[in-house]
């Protein structure tokens, strides 16, 4: 008798083409986000994807915020507010996280397919 | 014995069907997942409502009542647009002994406690030395920063929450300098209304966080609530916790709020003994049973530097700390040390160090 008949073969061959595809699904790190959502006074005001080059202009209840994206990236470069702690913030690019222009009440989230964080704590 | 590709013949109809319905199955599951979340630009910030498990109208009511809840308090614990907080500052500055209306009754009791356990490194009295600062208004300040005899000269004043009396909810002040700001416990105190809110609207998973001051209670379905902890130097996620039942996660670090004159950087955790932004510390992260004990203590222990925090940490009853100091080392509790779980590579030297 052998040890591995066709159809043990057949099993195992499945069983191991299906390996990729359960790895993609329960562990890739799906870390990186697929588009932003842009909020404007609490309002979603466009959805863009990040893996294209944009620059957008929204405005906002003060004037004019600039966010830059690119990479798989985004960040504020200017905005109508004293502090600037919008720009500070930096680039933004993991599903869950957020940049905010407060005075002009502009808001910059991440969101993804699958988030790996549910909240992020700054 | 029956050849082998009659078994095979026979198998693998139902192989492929049950591995068609896997497929199906986990794309349905994910489809329908019973999550609703929400952003909400209240309390001065952006607030990340997150909640599982209950139909989408509730969860949408849920929100819109946090939101209006959150409103409430922002207006009345406004420390500089006219609000009952400055009033109650006008009348304490006067001496009199005033009413203190309800919603701000709790904030003042739950911070003459804290004040006092953390030996007076969260003052939420230095009213007078943040607004010097410039903290205490909408824009940030551009520098330079305030003369340094305007700074000792409200240091000397010594104000504390240990100046005050309260009984039942008359207070008194015996010392004219004390102002109440609410900076480094409010939306902490916030983000525990919020919670109960929740609780009593039948909701039991959940996460409310109030720029970046969170609480989370339940679960997300079958796993745990996974939260980022945001990386002080640079972009991205430094660190991730998983929740269990009920946790509040806190950090409170020189990034959030600051200006830089002439190079040097000015934030905004003010320390109360020197007048001056508290130097030698980055970040602190706390975990503790409830937002508003882990926002005053993050503000503490931040303040209490590398030197000081074991101290300050167990008078407080806090044993999940995570502390960078300005050169970059991270130093923990073997409490925080065991769950937490870096996201960056290479992950930075750890120093675990318990209290003595």
């Amino acid at each position: 008798m052998k040890i591995m008949t066709r159809a043990d073969m057949i099993v195992v061959a499945l069983a191991v083409a299906l390996l990729p595809w359960l790895y993609l699904s329960y562990w890739a790190p799906a870390t990186q986000g697929d588009e932003i959502r842009i909020l404007v006074n609490g309002k979603e005001r466009m959805t863009v994807s990040l893996h294209q080059k944009h620059q957008l202009t929204i405005e906002g209840t003060l004037g004019t915020s600039i966010i830059d994206i690119h990479d798989g990236k985004a960040r504020f470069v200017a905005s109508p507010c004293r502090g600037k702690q919008c720009v500070h913030t930096g680039w933004v690019s993991h599903s869950g996280e957020s940049a905010t222009c407060l005075p002009n009440r502009v808001s910059v989230l991440v969101a993804g397919n699958e988030q790996r964080f549910d909240s992020i704590v700054f | 014995m029956r050849p082998a590709f009659i078994y095979a013949g026979r198998a693998l109809p139902a192989i492929t069907t049950a591995i068609m319905l896997t497929i199906l199955l986990s794309a349905c599951a994910r489809q329908e997942e019973p999550l609703y979340t929400q952003q909400l630009l209240t309390f001065g910030t952006l607030v990340d409502i997150s909640i599982w498990g209950v139909d989408k109208a509730r969860a949408m009511e849920a929100s819109r009542q946090i939101g209006e809840e959150l409103q409430k308090m922002h207006n009345d614990w406004h420390a500089w647009h006219d609000s009952p907080l400055t009033r109650l500052n006008t009348a304490l500055a006067s001496g009199a002994t005033v009413t203190v209306p309800p919603s701000l009754l709790p904030l003042v009791q739950k911070s003459v406690v804290l004040s006092r356990q953390s030996e007076g490194l969260f003052n939420p009295a230095i009213g007078k030395l943040i607004k010097l600062w410039g903290f205490a208004q909408d824009d940030l300040p551009g520098g330079p920063p305030p003369d340094a005899a305007a700074i000792a000269a409200r240091v000397a004043q010594h104000p504390g929450m240990e100046d005050m009396t309260l009984e039942k909810d008359r207070l008194r002040s015996a010392n004219p300098a004390v102002q109440l700001d609410f900076g480094a416990i409010g939306k902490g105190y916030g983000v525990d209304l919020a919670i109960e809110r929740l609780r009593k609207l039948g909701v039991e998973n959940a996460i409310v966080n109030a720029g970046g001051n969170l609480r989370a209670i339940g679960r997300h379905g079958d796993r745990a609530w996974r939260i980022g902890i945001r990386n002080p130097r640079g972009p991205g996620v430094l660190a991730s916790i998983e929740t269990h039942g009920d946790e509040s996660i806190l950090t409170s670090g020189d990034y959030e709020r600051f200006f830089e004159y002439q190079g040097k950087r000015y934030h905004h955790i003010i320390d109360p003994r020197s007048g001056w932004p508290a130097t030698g510390t980055t970040s602190v992260t706390v975990i503790a049973a409830d937002a508003a004990t882990a926002d005053a203590a993050s503000t503490a222990l931040f303040i209490a530097g590398s030197q000081g925090w074991h101290e300050v940490a167990k008078r407080m009853g806090i044993k999940q700390v995570m502390l960078i100091d300005d050169k970059g080392q991270v130093t923990m509790t073997p409490e925080m040390a065991r769950r937490i779980r870096f996201e960056v590579s290479p992950a930075p030297r750890v120093k675990v160090s318990a209290p003595t």
